[in-house]
């Protein structure tokens, strides 16, 4: 066994990497490949709702009320969605630094970088569900129809935008309680050995719910 | 047991780099993320088969970004990029292609 692990205590010794057959981390591993399922759910909301936004527009093209009645130009502005963006890649620069100062052991620049990612997430979180009530009182809801203009129209857009949006808001927020457990266990264990790999796991998860904002913000929010 | 150690610190050592070259990326990464919106901003003049393209184009730069250098698939073990890549480009293929069978009908379940 490596030096730090017998100067360390009993438990830590118990803490080595766990290295498969193919002799990389099997817990890393394991989360890739759940990353790599993580995108077919994704793909799959995103397109259900590039789908039903594209019959949605076929609908109102046909019956001539589409530059009244069409809901992503009526509901969805890139002000506060780029802000959001913005948040959440920088983020992923806060969780990447907190990484690189986790590998060096300097583990007060850790908790600087790795708190400024909670609270960049959290203001993510608190600009989504801003987002979502105000949506709601223009008459955006999860709901088989909405409401412009004082016509309803049937259309299942609210329904896929709050599954797809909601889903991602909901996987930052479990993001964000994963940064939070880390960052206590880096303060009640500083010594553990495997402190740089659990620090590695929460910023691979951090960095796909980046990769998520990355597509919605570009194939729902700009196109 | 030590061989299989030296193996996964010799990828860990590989994907490391320095905290400059961290703020670089994230530079680079908000530029792109300004020039979507620029773009978007001005989308009444040009093509819609430009704007499509270009926005498409800076947001895979975008995506390429954050998992070849924030996530460090870059150089890291090549069983990693299988698990994550081949998801990732059958989704690609699977939105197309639903895109492309469903989005034309007219009604609210075509």
């Amino acid at each position: 066994m490596s030096t730090s692990v017998s100067q360390g205590s009993h438990d830590e010794a118990h803490q080595a990497p766990i290295l498969g057959s193919m002799g990389v981390d099997s817990r890393k591993l394991g989360l890739w490949a759940f990353l790599g399922s993580e995108t077919l759910f994704f793909v799959t909301l995103i397109t259900t709702h590039l789908i039903f936004y594209a019959r949605t527009k076929a609908t109102l093209l046909a019956a001539g009320t589409l530059e009244k009645l069409d809901p992503r130009t009526h509901y969805l502005g890139i002000e506060l969605t780029t802000v959001l963006a913005t948040l959440l890649l920088a983020s992923s620069l806060t969780m990447v630094l907190a990484l690189a100062a986790s590998k060096d052991k300097d583990w007060k620049r850790f908790r600087f970088w790795q708190l400024a990612t909670i609270l960049l997430g959290t203001a993510f979180v608190g600009g989504q569900v801003y987002e979502f009530i105000h949506l709601y009182h223009e008459g955006l809801k999860l709901a088989p129809q909405y409401v412009l203009e004082g016509e309803t129209v049937k259309s299942l857009y609210g329904v896929t935008f709050f599954t797809m949006t909601g889903f991602h808001g909901l996987h930052v927020t479990i993001g964000i309680i994963w940064l939070i457990a880390t960052y206590v266990k880096v303060g009640k264990f500083p010594n553990s050995p495997e402190n740089p790999m659990d620090i590695e796991l929460a910023g691979l998860y951090w960095h796909f719910v980046d990769l998520v904002w990355v597509a919605i913000f570009t194939l729902i929010y700009l196109i | 047991m030590a061989d299989h150690v030296s193996h996964d610190e010799h990828h860990v050592a590989h994907e490391s780099h320095g905290t400059k070259f961290y703020w670089i990326i994230g530079a680079i990464l908000a530029v792109v993320t300004a020039l979507e919106v620029g773009i978007f901003l001005v989308e009444s003049s040009m093509s819609e088969a430009v704007f499509l393209v270009i926005l498409l184009g800076l947001a895979l730069a975008k995506g390429a970004g954050v998992i070849a250098f924030f996530m460090h698939l870059r150089g890291d073990a090549k069983i990693f990029q299988f698990v994550f890549l081949v998801p990732l480009l059958f989704a690609f293929t699977f939105c197309i292609a639903m895109l492309k069978l469903f989005s034309n009908h007219v009604g609210i379940a075509g």
